[in-house]
């Protein structure tokens, strides 16, 4: 299933024939999409696809909805926020999810970003540690498969200590781990195919930068395993906060 | 010839302050204690932000209150005949309203937590931190009022009642501060509650009315009586404990189990137990190739104020503590045997426990926070758990690093690792303290204090990208052994990172051996930590261009456009290899440039202010040049470590708008009206400017240098608090002998204190260094006796100057000159750790001390009599 993106009026006719959603809020996914594609934030086209067909506005709080399409962060109780939508793009398409691949999320929070996921392939495991925000978010599943969205169905969901993963659903293709920690807990690294990639946020909401984790087989069959940022080597210029007006981005910086 | 102030003594006291006796004793007690509970009230909120969120917010929030009280002089100065006419309603009023405010505003507040990590992104956050320093005002303008129209009615015997007020704030501060031995930061409030009772007490007792000390009594039983009841019954929090503090986390883990819990000055301590608690800092990825697992319910999360978690580990078999090789802490046990070790901070143990198992002759631990090792001494669980860790190690009852620095004691190793630090980010920034454990001077001490063999080892946390503390770390190791004598320090350094983990910098006393080299390169190598210095390394420095670039548009991108056409990808390649990150490169070529002594032309280049840590510049904070800061103010968000800096320049600002106003005010006003017989105007003003600016400036500026003998900042706090306002108030007292000579005096007054600070400024910090290595009791009285010569000549500036427009009949000016010097005192407040920060606290006191001598020709301006009146 692939929405139209040559414009925004056959996404939005596409999406409310198809999904019957809320076309303010799709009006408000579509600008957000071109932001992000033109910040290079979504940098394949099945995370590109994701990202339209996942309805953000039903996995933020309910105050807090009018902001669902800002770009920052926002509060989801519990000491959780929910990325805003760039760093959630950049995660996912730096982990290059193909259809079958086997996810591992750490820290379900929102269901957010494991419902993106749930669109890139029909395996994906999430575990959070918060008790009732682990209930609250399998009941935002739960509610959302009733109404047709059954590629949720994709995603796993247990209350557990992630530092354990989840090692009779592993080994895994591909971990993200969204809950700060002062280590890569081991447990993870073992469930963590060889070729495999891990993505950790580090740092303050809003001001994340991006740990990636690689295993890789050396030529004599040891493994090995490698830190580096999601951007192989270079650094990428923070861009203020865009929205896009008139056909083009407009940054804060420029006000 | 003008008069002298003394001349024109006919000015009446009014009638309540004319008393003698006991009743006279009386009003300066009540004036003394509601002083005292002003300061409790500031001592009490930033305790509240401490525990509920972030210690710098409550700075913010208590500075912007204090502005009330010059806000509170203008509009007084202004309406002044009707206080005058009103004055005992409004004291009366302004008596019986603190308490209730202070437990009303209070209640409010809490129930209006603001969240500081959505500053910036969530406009509600903003209103809701207006809302908090709306609410903590309102106790803050009653005490303003209250000892505004005391200070109206007491004119002619201005000093005494100054002196009451400092020697009450003194002795009250003192006492708050004994009080947070007993009282949790939830009911600190009552303190304020309490103090302000008993003010208003004796205020009614002092003028004879016995009813209006037993409406005292009530309000204040009321209150507290409130405080302690109406929560419960509405269900209210008293203490709103921020969602992002890492003990909320804990709490929330379904078998979390609180093991110890106590309160002291020293900060709210709280150990968790919990099997979802994990903790191995630094520890590498390639543990998971080698352990089977790590070994499980092996911790307890300790919390100070609700910052956490520090670790403290379980007495692991050597089976479980295999772990142990993959820490960071581990390298200088590589390269020694049965070394005879020194930690010098133990915090929650983990460097402690890694000497006992990496069987260490002998373990020796330094940590000043007597709170925390009474928690490890005396908690049953804490000793089960770690196998009474301090039974098994020798102990230094104070700071590691005045230890090393005074002893002929010599260690094999020297470790500080991750001190003061639970290492995740901190969501709402870090308030800027002082580091006197990292600075050069220390570190020189360390370096001093080892064998000739011997091994220095620091760990850092490396999660900042762009990185900053780290670089700070490397200038300040690289020139402390410059500065003990190392001529070329190319053999003795080793230094590995693992990329946004943490960071080991080895120094090895007369070099490392090639054996020493190759054992820990290979052990480097085996971890995948990265090598970023090692004896003979070789360094691609072309690409240093390059890398000094692309940091810099990572925060300072001008244009969105870069970003766009890159697609998400890199604009320009750090060095060509994709498996060395820039922060790796960066490190190896900050070492390249401090092995050729060439650190100035590196911190030219790059973005961050990354100078060496000195006792002078203690800090891991300000990172962003000033001259930078216009151009972040888009992207804040970037720069939430930093938000304790950046709310400073947010204090300053608006402070300075304040004084704006409570200066503007009456010019506007009364300039040519009321003032329009007072020559000297202008320069009263920077008279008064001058004091509030300069008295603030030493007390906040000598608290921050005293940590270096004291180890503590609340101690340090206290002391320098009570200590300066005891002094100044018997200066203040002491002062009314002079006022007759005050032209001749007075100048010989402000010189000496210009000299003394200016003085102090260039010899405090070699003074403080050897007072840090006597007893404790000792300490404390070096410097009380170091504090009391600046201290009772800076009592004397104030009460002589509102002396002198007493007699002058300068009525107006009176009030408006409290607050005036009220305002100034909350710009000093909030510059004192900007100027510290780019310049050094030595800057600062000297600073203070060119202030006092700008006052002096000031003084001679706000002697000029008023127009119309015959010189003597």
């Amino acid at each position: 299933m692939a929405p139209p993106v040559d414009s925004k009026e056959h996404f939005i006719e596409w999406m409310v024939t198809n999904r019957d959603e809320d076309p303010k809020f799709l009006a408000e996914r579509w600008d957000r999409y071109q932001a992000m594609v033109t910040n290079g934030d979504l940098l394949n086209e099945q995370t590109r696809h994701a990202f339209l067909l996942t309805p953000r506005e039903e996995f933020v709080r309910k105050n807090a909805q009018t902001h669902s399409y800002d770009h920052n962060f926002l509060d989801i109780g519990f000491g959780v926020t929910i990325s805003g939508p760039h760093a959630v793009g950049r995660m996912t398409s730096t982990l290059d999810i193909k259809k079958g691949d086997k996810v591992l999320e750490i820290g379900s929070g929102s269901g957010y970003q494991s419902a993106m996921l749930g669109h890139l392939t029909d395996k994906v495991w999430t575990i959070e540690i918060i008790k009732p925000l682990a209930e609250r978010t399998r009941g935002v599943y739960d509610g959302l498969i009733a109404r047709g969205y059954s590629e949720y169905s994709n995603v796993r969901t247990k209350q557990a200590d992630g530092y354990f993963g989840w090692e009779e659903a592993g080994p895994f293709d591909k971990i993200v781990v969204t809950c700060g920690i002062d280590h890569v807990p081991p447990a993870l690294l073992q469930q963590l195919k060889v070729g495999g990639i891990m993505v950790i946020p580090v740092g303050p909401p809003g001001a994340q930068h991006v740990l990636k984790v690689t295993k890789e087989a050396n030529p004599d069959g040891t493994v090995k395993i490698a830190r580096s940022d999601i951007y192989n080597g270079k650094v990428v210029p923070f861009v203020p906060f865009t929205k896009l007006e008139a056909n083009g981005i407009v940054g804060t910086h420029n006000k | 010839v003008s008069s002298s102030p003394a001349d024109d003594s006919n000015v009446s006291a009014s009638p309540e302050w004319a008393q003698t006796g006991a009743r006279q004793a009386l009003m300066y007690a009540a004036v003394g204690s509601v002083a005292g509970a002003v300061i409790a009230l500031q001592i009490g909120v930033m305790r509240i932000f401490s525990e509920g969120s972030w210690a710098h917010f409550g700075s913010l929030v208590v500075s912007l209150a204090m502005l009330g009280f010059g806000l509170t002089s203008a509009v007084m100065c202004l309406a002044r005949p009707w206080f005058e006419r009103h004055w005992f309603g409004v004291i009366a009023a302004s008596l019986g309203a603190f308490a209730p405010l202070v437990i009303g505003a209070n209640l409010m507040a809490q129930q209006l937590p603001f969240n500081a990590i959505f500053l910036v992104s969530d406009p509600l956050q903003k209103w809701r931190l207006v809302a908090n320093f709306a609410l903590y005002l309102l106790p803050f303008l009653a005490g303003s009022v209250f000892l505004g129209t005391v200070f109206l009615r007491a004119k002619t015997v201005f000093g005494r009642v100054y002196f009451a007020d400092l020697l009450g704030s003194g002795l009250c501060g003192l006492l708050t501060l004994v009080a947070l031995f007993f009282v949790p930061s939830e009911n600190l409030v009552l303190v304020p509650v309490v103090l302000g009772g008993v003010g208003g007490v004796l205020w009614f007792a002092g003028l004879g009315r016995p009813l209006g000390a037993i409406v005292m009594v009530l309000l204040a039983v009321v209150s507290g009586a409130a405080h302690l009841t109406l929560p419960e019954r509405l269900n209210a929090t008293t203490l709103a404990v921020s969602d992002y503090k890492g003990v909320s986390y804990a709490r929330k883990f379904p078998d979390a189990k609180r093991e110890y819990d106590s309160v002291s000055p020293f900060g709210h301590i709280e150990v968790y137990s919990s099997s979802y608690l994990h903790f191995a800092p630094g520890l590498s990825d390639n543990a998971s190739l080698n352990l089977a697992q790590m070994p499980a319910n092996a911790y307890l999360g300790l919390y100070m104020d609700g910052d956490g978690p520090i670790g403290v580990m379980r007495e692991l078999s050597d089976k479980d503590s295999a772990y142990f090789h993959y820490l960071p802490m581990v390298y200088p046990y590589l390269i020694t045997t049965a070394p005879k070790t020194f930690v010098v901070q133990f915090g929650g143990g983990i460097s402690t426990m890694v000497a006992l198992h990496s069987k260490a002759s002998s373990v020796t631990v330094g940590e000043s926070s007597p709170a925390l090792l009474q928690a490890f001494r005396e908690s049953d669980v804490l000793k089960k758990f770690t196998g009474d860790i301090l039974s098994r190690v020798s102990v230094i009852p104070y700071d590691g690093r005045l230890y090393l620095a005074n002893t002929n004691e010599r260690y094999d190793v020297v470790d500080l690792s991750l001190a003061d630090s639970a290492g995740l980010s901190n969501p709402g920034g870090f308030a800027i303290v002082e580091k006197y454990s990292y600075t050069q001077e220390a570190m020189q001490h360390y370096m001093r204090s080892l064998t000739d063999k011997g091994v220095l080892s620091v760990t850092l946390w490396n999660k900042e990208e762009p990185p900053k503390s780290v670089l700070k770390l490397y200038a300040t190791m690289a020139a402390a052994a410059q500065a003990n004598g190392d001529v070329d320090i190319s053999k003795n350094f080793f230094v590995a990172s693992s990329y946004l983990s943490t960071v080991t910098v080895l120094y090895k006393r007369g070099g490392f051996s090639a054996a020493d080299i190759a054992t820990l390169r290979k052990h480097t190598s085996s971890m995948s930590f990265d090598e970023i210095y090692s004896p003979g390394i070789v360094v691609d420095q072309k690409k240093a261009e390059h890398v000094f670039g692309d940091f810099r548009s990572t925060i300072f991108s001008t244009t969105s456009t870069d970003a766009a056409t890159s697609g998400g990808a890199a604009l320009v390649a750090a060095d060509g290899d994709a498996s060395v990150v820039p922060a790796t490169s960066l490190y190896q070529l900050a070492w390249q440039s401090l092995i050729r002594n060439d650190w100035n032309t590196f911190e030219q280049k790059y973005l961050f202010d990354v100078r060496p840590l000195t006792n002078k510049r203690p800090y891991f904070a300000a990172y962003v040049h000033p001259t930078d800061l216009p151009l972040i103010t888009d992207r804040l968000e970037l720069f939430q470590d930093e938000w304790g800096y950046l709310l400073l320049w947010a204090t300053l600002s608006i402070a300075c708008v304040s004084g704006v106003i409570v200066i503007g005010i009456p010019v506007v006003f009364g300039w040519r009206t009321a003032f329009s017989r007072y020559p000297g105007k202008a320069q009263t003003i920077i008279y008064f400017a001058c004091l509030g600016f300069g008295y603030i400036t030493v007390e906040v500026g000598l608290i921050a240098q005293f940590v270096q003998a004291l180890s503590n900042a609340t101690v340090s706090a206290s002391v320098l608090i009570t200590g300066m306002l005891v002094f100044s108030g018997i200066g203040s007292f002491v002062s009314e002998r002079f006022a007759s000579q005050a032209r001749v005096t007075l100048p010989k007054v402000c010189a000496s204190i210009g000299v003394l600070l200016i003085a102090y400024s260039l010899l405090l910090n070699p003074v403080l260094n050897a007072i840090g290595g006597l007893p404790y009791a000792l300490r404390l009285v070096c410097c009380f006796i170091l504090i009391a010569p600046p201290a009772f000549l800076m009592g004397f500036p104030m009460a002589t100057g509102m002396g002198a427009l007493t007699r002058l009949k300068k009525e107006e000016m009176f009030l408006w000159a409290w607050g005036v010097n009220g305002c100034f005192s909350v710009i000093g407040a909030a510059l004192v750790p900007l100027v510290a920060t780019a310049f050094g606290l030595a800057v600062v006191i000297g600073t203070a001390g060119a202030v006092y001598l700008i006052a002096i020709p000031a003084f001679f301006g706000l002697l000029k009599p008023m127009r119309g009146t015959s010189a003597a």
